[in-house]
């Protein structure tokens, strides 16, 4: 059988982990071997993106297609532009993972990358935290994920930056499940940093598999 | 980064009727929120009616999630063509009796200082939230506080005003609610004072609605439009930022200036930490603050006598508890991010005293707990 490459892309709510949660995705493909690409397609929101981190992220294998923060100096207050090698990622080999500006805007973004309409196995996975307040609830989330479609499943990133307990973790996966549900669609993982993850297992109380996230987007500012 | 990016709807009123949520905060929620969602919420759970605006970097999100809470809350929002109106616009919508409100920064707080200078003559009770930018003029979008002399006695007037300088996202909903109360009791205009840290950092906090914890939120009135005939059922609402002659303004502003000071008192607010017996005493506001006590916090685990005292009101600064304070210290040390803005506030409100004063001044640029560290050690030694 032929193995069909991972194309995702990672899209939801301002400040709701996008980024952290697309590196990470990013660093457990490249420990399967493949080559794996990773685009900046944020084109929304300028303070949080990978440049500060991109040259990090290179050196564990990763191709990284993002501007540097040198390479943007005299851009201003337009400060995002779409790097040209960009439109082109999935002309690459191997996995490819894309971290999108948030929002239905930032969603739209992802019209700008040639051949995404015919790629089989293009996947649109919304990353969601049930304490941003925006999609606090199961209505608030299906409202929010009916606004960016097409997503093709969820990522329970329920956290509370440093003082994230396990509880709240399993609260955000059982709403994000019955999101899923009535949107009909799966949720993916429940994504957690390693010393919650320890407490919770392999999967939340939902079923869902968990994937540990090391955090590297504290120092990603600019 | 201007403009709006998604579902707002900029220019059309948010809908007034058919909105069904009235609670803003059912209870309360621990959350994880960047600090212009948290001034959004704030002010939502303060009950404010509507926000007038006019994009700038770094407070747009403001703009942005009042916009998107609007329509569920029954809140309306007006985008203007520039910060001159939306600073005007505010005060039409306090005239008619609106908790009202606006957000800017750098260039667009220079702006806003025309109609702020109007809502002080006129005592109306304004609010104002500031995300301070580096500057001069367009500078950077990111952050300083730059902007403390600016905002604490910008205009042509007096600086009667009220200023609250937060360190935090949990103190930016806590003052955002808190400025509504006060320029509704107090009738001056009030400025949150914050920056562009604050503005785009994220980290929990707890969410509220303030009636819930039985926190009194001061109505709003109208200025104009009121029942009754001027004159015969009730005074008439004559309300002036013109007068004819030197006398005349005079008069009406010491009626300003009495008030104001006597007011002051009950506005003031400031924490000090480990003041009591330290040789050396940090002078910080906001974010810098905070890394002002986190320093203090190093320095004392070292044995070394260091405290913090942090105005939270910049205007009217509590002046009696800094002379206090820094009477009982060798050397005093202003951190900020500005070339001597707070250096300013706090030697006007130390004249007369006599004490070492030391800075580390960092003109749009953050300051770390290390920083402050490394500066405090070399005063010490």
């Amino acid at each position: 059988m032929r193995v069909i490459r991972i194309v995702e892309a990672y899209v939801g709510e301002y400040a709701s982990g996008k980024s952290e949660v697309a590196i990470n995705r990013a660093l457990e493909l490249v420990r399967t071997g493949k080559p794996v690409t990773l685009v900046d397609l944020d084109l929304v929101e300028p303070c949080y993106t990978l440049r500060p981190i991109k040259k990090e992220l290179m050196a564990q294998g990763i191709k990284v297609l993002a501007w540097e923060t040198r390479g943007t100096v005299g851009f201003g207050e337009t400060g995002n532009i779409l790097r040209a090698e960009i439109p082109w990622a999935l002309k690459r080999p191997g996995h490819i993972v894309f971290d999108v500006g948030y929002g239905v805007g930032g969603a739209r973004t992802l019209e700008l990358v040639a051949g995404i309409d015919r790629e089989p196995s293009f996947q649109v996975l919304a990353v969601i935290n049930t304490r941003r307040p925006m999609t606090g609830t199961v209505a608030d989330i299906v409202e929010y994920v009916r606004n960016l479609a097409p997503v093709h499943g969820l990522i329970n990133n329920t956290h509370l930056g440093d003082e994230t307990p396990a509880d709240a973790v399993q609260e955000g996966a059982r709403t994000v499940s019955e999101a899923g549900r009535r949107l009909g669609i799966p949720v993916v993982a429940t994504t957690v940093v390693a010393e919650v993850a320890d407490s919770i297992g392999p999967v939340d109380c939902e079923h869902n598999p968990v994937r540990v996230l090391r955090r590297y987007m504290p120092r990603a500012f600019w | 980064m201007t403009g709006l990016s998604e579902s707002t709807s900029a220019n059309r009123p948010a809908a007034r009727a058919g909105s069904s949520a009235t609670i803003p905060v059912p209870g309360e929620k621990r959350v994880f929120m960047t600090g212009n969602e948290v001034v959004a919420w704030a002010a939502i759970a303060a009950r404010a009616d509507i926000m007038y605006g006019y994009p700038i970097t770094p407070q747009n999100e403001v703009m942005h999630y009042w916009t998107r809470l609007a329509p569920k809350f029954g809140k309306e929002f007006l985008q203007t063509e520039d910060e001159l109106a939306a600073g005007f616009t505010t005060i039409g919508g306090v005239l008619a009796g609106k908790k009202a409100f606006t957000a800017t920064a750098g260039p667009g707080n220079i702006l806003m200082q025309e109609p702020a200078s109007m809502a002080e003559m006129m005592r109306l009770p304004v609010v104002v939230v500031i995300m301070q930018r580096g500057g001069p003029s367009t500078a950077t979008v990111i952050y300083s506080q730059q902007e403390v002399i600016l905002t604490t006695f910008g205009g042509n007037g007096e600086g009667f005003r009220i200023v609250y300088s937060t360190s935090g996202l949990q103190e930016l909903y806590d003052y955002t609610i808190k400025a509504f109360n006060t320029a509704w009791r107090y009738r001056f205009p009030v400025f949150v004072l914050a920056d562009g840290y604050q503005a785009k950092m994220r980290e929990p906090l707890t969410i509220y609605d303030p009636l819930a914890r039985g926190m009194e939120l001061v109505p709003p009135e109208q200025y104009v439009g009121r029942p009754g005939m001027p004159g015969v059922d009730r005074p008439p609402g004559h309300y002036r930022n013109t007068y004819n002659t030197e006398e005349e303004l005079y008069e009406i502003l010491q009626g300003h200036v009495q008030e104001y000071e006597r007011v002051a008192p009950e506005i003031m607010e400031h924490e000090s930490l480990e003041t009591e017996d330290a040789d050396l005493l940090i002078i910080a506001h906001g974010v810098v603050g905070r890394a002002a006590k986190q320093a203090v916090e190093q320095l004392r685990e070292e044995g070394l006598k260091v405290g913090c005292f942090r105005p939270v009101t910049l205007r009217p600064l509590s002046a009696g508890a800094l002379r206090d304070a820094v009477s009982r210290a060798k050397r005093i040390l202003v951190v900020e991010s500005a070339y001597g803005q707070l250096g300013k506030l706090v030697r006007d409100a130390l004249c007369g005293l006599v004490v070492e004063m030391f800075s580390l001044y960092k003109p749009g640029v953050g300051v770390t707990p290390e920083e402050v560290v490394i500066r405090s050690k070399e005063l010490i030694a």
